[in-house]
């Protein structure tokens, strides 16, 4: 039996989303089905931290749980749950797909670094070391020196975001591109055949390539402070990576195309599936050119649109490079454009089977496109110098990850029956869709709104009518745990399907 | 109207709204027919599709390109590139550190046209400036060793107390980086 089974029978509760039987399809099945498992445990720690957030504040319990909850959550929901719940999947079908096996050394080292990772930095963050999930460099190291955590805390945050990084952007790309184009062929693992010319496949490589081209400087960066904090570096090899400059240059053209990577790789997904739940089963998109394009679009416009994490830094920032990542923001977006045509063509001409795999994918690629426009919006130099730094920005990096997830977990829902022999619970799934939906709405705008009212984002200290907005996310996020709950039961309450 | 837009948020709340509406209106309708009114695929002419294909991404390169363009007067990259060849704007040093701001100049007066120049000396840190009504103005961000300020122009229209807050998390006491300005 494979040790993921064996791991994921052992776990309490949670064990239960993936009562995985024990067959020939291990080697696709075993190990994005722990890794998924995982991912909703790391969820549901996260997500009682969402809403301790506005609980702190109208309960008056200080700033320091906030920073404290704010880091976690943040770096929780970002890396071990919506990450890992895409490696997960991605592998399943990178699997299932080329006939390749997803069970090797690399799949269980990314998943050995990635939760390992997470818990270290866990830890660090519960002794103080409240950074937030963007690190805000040279916060770590000026903290040491003005006495709010220790060097051994600083040591043990950044080695475990060391292991996140590593798995993120050497050991998943690599492990796909290596399925992608050298591991052999076993034709019993290929049971959704594709060929490398398919839009789901050329997202997921491309994804993969942005994470390894676009994460390396950032692992040189990285990695050379942390030599120097283990005492294999002298101080004088790595000043120029300790420039705060450089380190939130290389950290951005990262964290920006990680999002846009994950973007891409989902959007390959959908164009992939949407094809298999039309009504007259013509297994085509409307058109797989414009599926193409719009990748790649989505690709080559997105690589130096990170500029626009930097326009208020002007005139340190040279103005021709704001206008560069203004333009080429919107730019992204007539990719997106581009793709709401072949989904909704493709939809207009076969019809479409309401099953509900296909409307948590449709009602996630809804939510990815609401936040896109958030996206545009604060991308527009003028607008940006009003929004920048306020809810509406922490809005946005929270609503496009939830948007992402939930495309995965539709993907999920999609191949849940070729991973377990188990057939989803129908209703609760419905219900699931519907709150999830209406709560990402009013979690939305909550934050939009806050932003537009000059609230700003990661306050420690919440004044006037801030409550307000707060009040809503509360109210919002409570739904969102209880969308989470129906989803969680779905899947536990799932039947064996037999022949 | 354009200039609400622009320089008020609640502007860019409302130009959220005008881009997302329509969208909403056409996917729900889309997927509502062909999903429970009647799944039968659809017998409209081919080349119908390629014209609201080609009608559609015209739409939106047009529709982007007039946002932005709207917008050039407003950036506040394009305000202080202008301001500099004029005399009458007045120079204002902030420097940023942890947890505090020092201003070269706290009063001002209704009409007075103010270049802000900000650093910051340790952490990265921002300089944000809100209306009485507590709607943001602008905000700078400041990344130590940036090699020159960051820079904004502002006029004041308004008499009254501006708060001045840090909006890039800094540590335990980021919230109490605060301060007031006055306008008389
Ligand atoms: C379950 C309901 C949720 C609630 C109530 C909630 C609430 C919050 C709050 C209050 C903040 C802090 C805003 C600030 O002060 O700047 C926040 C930030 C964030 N949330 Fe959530 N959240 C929820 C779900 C999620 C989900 C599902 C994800 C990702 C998949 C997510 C990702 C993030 C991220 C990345 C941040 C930014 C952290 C930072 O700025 O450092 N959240 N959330
Ligand atoms: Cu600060």
């Amino acid at each position: 039996m494979s040790a993921a089974i064996n791991i994921i029978e052992k776990v309490p509760f949670f064990g239960g989303m993936f009562k995985v039987e024990d067959n020939e399809l291990n080697p696709v099945n075993a190990w994005p089905s722990l890794m998924a498992m995982t991912a909703f445990v790391w969820f549901a720690i996260a997500a009682v931290l969402g809403v301790s957030m506005p609980t702190i504040q109208f309960l008056d319990l200080g700033p320091n749980w906030y920073y404290k909850n704010i880091t976690l959550h943040g770096a929780a929901m970002a890396f071990p749950f919506a990450f890992q719940l895409m490696v997960a999947m991605s592998l399943h079908r990178a699997g299932a797909c080329l006939g390749k096996r997803a069970d090797d050394l690399f799949v269980s080292l990314f998943y050995i670094f990635m939760n390992v990772g997470a818990l270290l930095l866990t830890l660090a963050v519960l002794s103080g070391f409240h950074v937030t999930y963007t690190v805000m460099f040279p916060l770590p190291v000026v903290g040491v020196g003005n006495g709010q955590w220790s060097m051994a805390t600083l040591v043990l945050g950044f080695s475990g975001i060391a292991l996140v990084l590593t798995s993120m952007i050497f050991i998943y790309p690599i492990k796909i591109l290596k399925m992608s184009f050298f591991e052999k062929t076993d034709d019993t693992l290929q049971v959704a055949e594709r060929t490398l010319k398919d839009p789901g496949m050329v997202g997921m490589i491309m994804g993969v390539l942005i994470l390894l081209v676009t994460g390396t400087p950032l692992m040189i960066v990285a990695g050379s402070l942390l030599l120097h904090l283990y005492g294999i570096f002298p101080a004088a090899w790595i000043g120029w990576a300790a420039d705060p400059v450089v380190f939130e240059f290389v950290f951005y053209i990262f964290a920006h195309n990680l999002m846009e990577a994950m973007a891409i790789m989902i959007i390959g997904a959908v164009y992939s599936t949407l094809p298999l739940c039309l009504a007259d089963g013509a297994r085509k998109l409307y058109s797989d050119k414009i599926a193409m394009i719009a990748l790649w679009i989505l690709l080559v416009t997105s690589l130096t649109s990170f500029f626009h994490h930097f326009y208020t830094m002007y005139p340190a920032l040279p103005s021709t490079f704001a206008y560069h990542g203004n333009i080429m923001s919107y730019a992204t977006a007539v990719g997106a454009a581009l793709t709401i045509f072949t989904i909704l063509a493709t939809i207009w001409k076969h019809g479409i089977i309401a099953t509900p795999a296909l409307f948590l994918i449709l009602g996630g690629f809804v939510m990815y496109i609401l936040d896109g426009v958030s996206a545009i919006v604060i991308s527009n130099v003028a607008w940006n110098f009003k929004l920048h730094g306020t809810m509406w920005a922490g809005g946005h990096a929270m609503v496009v990850l939830i948007a992402i997830s939930a495309l995965w977990m539709g993907m999920l829902y999609y191949h849940y029956p070729l991973m377990t022999n188990r057939t989803i619970d129908d209703s609760l799934a419905r219900s699931s869709i519907k709150y999830l939906f209406i709560s990402y709405l009013g979690l939305f705008y909550s934050f939009m709104a806050a932003g537009a009212a000059g609230m700003p984002r990661r306050n420690g200290d919440w004044e006037g009518d801030w409550f307000i907005y707060g009040g809503f996310i509360f109210f919002f996020g409570m739904m969102m745990l209880y969308a989470f709950v129906l989803y969680f039961l779905s899947l536990t309450r799932s039947k064996a399907i037999d022949y | 109207m354009i200039e609400f837009l622009y320089t008020n948020a609640w502007g860019a709340f409302i130009a959220l709204l005008m881009f997302q509406i329509p969208f909403l209106l056409v996917f729900f309708h889309v997927v509502n027919k062909k999903a429970f009114v009647d799944s039968e695929p659809s017998k409209t002419d081919p080349e119908k599709y390629s014209y609201s294909r080609y009608g559609w991404i015209a739409f939106v390169v047009v529709a982007f390109i007039v946002v932005n363009a709207a917008s050039i007067k407003y950036m506040p990259t394009i305000v202080e590139a202008n301001a500099s060849t004029s005399q009458d704007v007045k120079n204002v040093s902030v420097t940023a550190r942890s947890w505090f701001f020092e201003f070269s100049e706290m009063e001002y007066k209704v009409g007075q046209t103010v270049r802000f120049q900000a650093k910051s000396v340790d952490t990265v840190h921002s300089f944000a400036l809100f209306h009485p009504d507590g709607s943001q103005l602008f905000t700078l961000m400041l990344v130590p060793g940036a090699g020159t300020e960051s820079a904004v122009v502002h006029t004041f229209t308004e008499p009254g107390e501006y708060t001045v807050r840090c909006l890039e998390y800094c540590g335990v006491a980021h919230h109490a980086m605060k301060n007031t300005l006055t306008v008389l």
